[in-house]
């Protein structure tokens, strides 16, 4: 499947606000004008973004955590101004302001960001038989980091998924990384999308840098998915340039990573190698690529805006208490 | 009225909040062929869209459940077995109960589980433990247990009428006991004790087997001491205004709970009475509790947990 000048567009364009977003949150982190914690994204926009760019409304989404979901948000065309009034603890926030991290959009089905890591897997079956049985073409983007296929649960969701031919497609964002731990250390094989061979179900490994061979790869699975064709696993090749979240150190094992390591894997940087793609092939100038930054800066600005100008959250603990269950 | 069994009117229920409600589906392990009666022959009503079996997944199992009440719909979990849930106590407790309060009330959590818990069928710790107490321990999921197939029809059709998630194991124990069960639909309120014997001496707190074995000792001290006997039927909420009224007459409370004495069900009552009915009190609140052992197999555990001797024992110690 081959892109339009459009969706490339649209791919570049979201792919420059991921990257811009990210580079806010950190910045906001090391300026105290974050809470919880923030696992920057930087070196891994890509695939957030290919894999969600052209979602409908009504798909289900389980945003990666790195990044907090992010790059995927935006790119399904979510308002994240409550989400960063979340993530400062305002009233204003998507969970007025109880979750810290744990945002959610139900009415864009992203029902949950869970502090498990891999307890997207559970739920995401659910979504894919609520799906299956509406039978109106909703598919089920369940994204997450090469770490969270240690967990049995990520075994059970392929394995429920195939039989009942659930339209879920298994969006691994391999950064090579969890924590300190490498991939290579802590699975048996070179790809994780192997897995996906116990279960009969078609796998696809593709660049994680190169936003435009994700779309791609998405789109099919998308459609393929959206026709009833069963589960589809994509693995994404990408990196993590940053330490694991702000503060820790950067290793790999029990030392550090190092510049050479770090030279390499910068040497692909998404939004450099998108931007080369884009004025090779002409669909975009440089003057037009300026504007897009712009206007992503702007954006950003009214969202810190929003976030900003809100109060903190501070509840009664007898309203808090009155919400513990649904009426 | 008619008489049917308590695991017959579980059933009952749900065959008839399903046939009433579309997005009313079960998922658990060989339900469709009925590995306990309650799920047998459901299949031919409903067919496989709506009564699911699973692999031995747990996780993706309740994942089935979870997802889908997230996506509207009002699923009901059968762990089998109620230690089974333990399997994926992370989804089905820690997430389950944090998913409404924390995501700001935006969604809540139609969930219904179920499992078959409790002593009786020599079964041992796994297939034998109470898990009332955990799930009411983890704040945002109700927990109910009937002990009646009265409050067995009513109290599903409660649980799965209501938005929460709720926990609503049945006692293995008295799968079989016959009672009266209306043919029509009524539902038994979440949160609603039920004072199930008159007395005056002292208030029996019981649930589940053990209420049916504090019936029979209370008719056993007739017209020696005068028991009243309190069914919670919910555990969240809990309906603490029935025992406190009952406590202004006996000023006498023994709790009877299957699960284990420490960290359960009968040490919270115990303490909230003492913080809100310390008054009331004429001798101080006894329970009896599976002792801190993991539940034994083999014949050990008709006199390790708590029966009717053992229930006699307190009520006397507390009247003394
Ligand atoms: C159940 C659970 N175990 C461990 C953690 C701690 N933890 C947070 S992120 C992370 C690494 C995740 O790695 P991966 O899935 O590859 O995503 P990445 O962070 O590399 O993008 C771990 C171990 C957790 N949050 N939850
Ligand atoms: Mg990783």
């Amino acid at each position: 499947m081959s892109l339009t000048k459009e969706q490339k567009l649209t791919l570049f364009t979201n792919l420059v606000r991921a990257d811009l977003y990210d580079k806010m949150m950190y910045r906001r982190m090391m300026q105290g004008k974050l809470i919880g914690f923030y696992h920057p994204i930087e070196g891994g926009v890509a695939p957030g973004v290919g894999a969600c760019t052209f979602l409908n409304k009504d798909d289900n989404l389980n945003p990666h955590h790195r990044g907090h979901g992010m790059a995927h948000m935006i790119s399904k065309g979510i308002d994240v101004r409550t989400f960063l009034a979340e993530h400062t603890g305002k009233e204003t926030g998507c969970c007025k302001g109880r979750s810290a991290f744990h945002f959610s959009y139900p009415d864009h089905k992203v029902y949950q960001m869970s502090g498990f890591i891999g307890h997207n897997f559970a739920p995401c079956v659910g979504w894919g038989y609520a799906a299956k049985r509406r039978a109106q073409g909703q598919v089920v983007m369940n994204c997450s980091g090469d770490g969270s296929y240690g967990q049995g649960r990520a075994h059970e969701a392929m394995l429920m998924a195939q039989n009942w031919k659930l339209p879920i497609i298994f969006f691994c964002e391999n950064n090579g990384m969890s924590i300190f731990s490498t991939a290579k250390e802590m699975h048996p094989t070179e790809n994780i999308s192997s897995l996906a061979q116990g279960f009969g179900m078609p796998a696809v490994v593709v660049d994680g840098q190169d936003v435009f061979a994700v779309a791609e790869v998405a789109l099919a699975a998308i459609a393929d998915a959206r026709k009833g064709k069963g589960p589809v696993f994509i693995e994404c090749k990408t990196e993590r340039f940053t330490e694991h979240d702000i503060g820790t150190p950067d290793l790999a094992g029990w030392e550090d990573r190092t510049p050479a390591q770090h030279e390499d894997m910068r040497k692909r940087e998404p939004v450099n190698l998108a931007t080369e793609r884009v004025l090779a092939d002409k669909t975009l100038t440089q003057a037009r690529i300026d504007a897009i930054r712009e206007a992503a800066l702007k954006e950003i600005e009214e969202v810190e805006a929003f976030a900003d100008a809100s109060e903190i959250a501070r509840p009664s603990e007898e309203e808090l208490l009155a919400n513990v269950f649904a009426p | 009225m008619r008489t049917i069994t308590l695991i017959g009117a579980i059933k009952e229920a749900l065959a008839e909040e399903m046939r009433r409600d579309e997005d009313v589906f079960l998922v658990g392990q060989d339900v469709r062929g009925g590995i306990f009666p309650h799920t047998k022959g459901l299949i031919e009503e409903f067919g496989e869209e709506r009564i699911l079996d699973t692999p031995i997944s747990e996780s993706g199992m309740y994942g089935t459940a979870m997802g889908a009440a997230q996506e509207g719909m009002r699923p009901i979990v059968d762990f089998m077995f109620g230690g089974f849930s333990y399997v994926t106590f992370s989804e089905c407790s820690v997430s389950t109960g944090q998913y409404h309060f924390l995501h700001g009330s935006q969604r809540s959590l139609p969930v219904v589980m179920t499992a078959g818990v409790g002593t009786g069928q020599r079964l041992a710790n796994d297939h034998a433990m109470s898990i009332h107490g955990t799930f009411a321990h983890h704040p945002g999921i109700k927990v109910a247990m009937p002990s009646t197939p009265y409050d067995a029809k009513g109290l599903f059709k409660a649980a799965i009428r209501d938005n929460n998630p709720v926990m609503i194991p049945w006692h293995m124990g008295i799968m079989m006991l016959k009672g009266e069960v209306p043919e029509e639909d009524y539902m038994v309120p979440l949160g609603v004790a039920d004072v199930k014997r008159q007395g005056s001496d002292v208030t029996v707190l019981a649930n589940s087997v053990q209420l049916q074995n504090a019936l029979k000792v209370a008719d056993k001290l007739d017209g020696e001491i005068s028991v009243e006997i309190i069914d919670p039927r919910s555990f969240v909420p809990f309906d603490m205004e029935t025992l406190l009224t009952s406590l202004e007459k006996t000023n006498r409370l023994v709790v009877v709970d299957e699960d284990w004495e420490s960290g359960g069900f009968a040490s919270t009552i115990s303490a909230r009475v003492m913080e809100q009915g310390f008054d009331l009190l004429d001798a101080p609140v006894t329970r009896v509790c599976m002792p801190n052992m993991p539940v034994p197999g083999g014949y050990m555990e008709e006199y390790v947990a708590p029966n009717p001797d053992k229930i006699e024992a307190a009520i006397r110690n507390v009247c003394a």
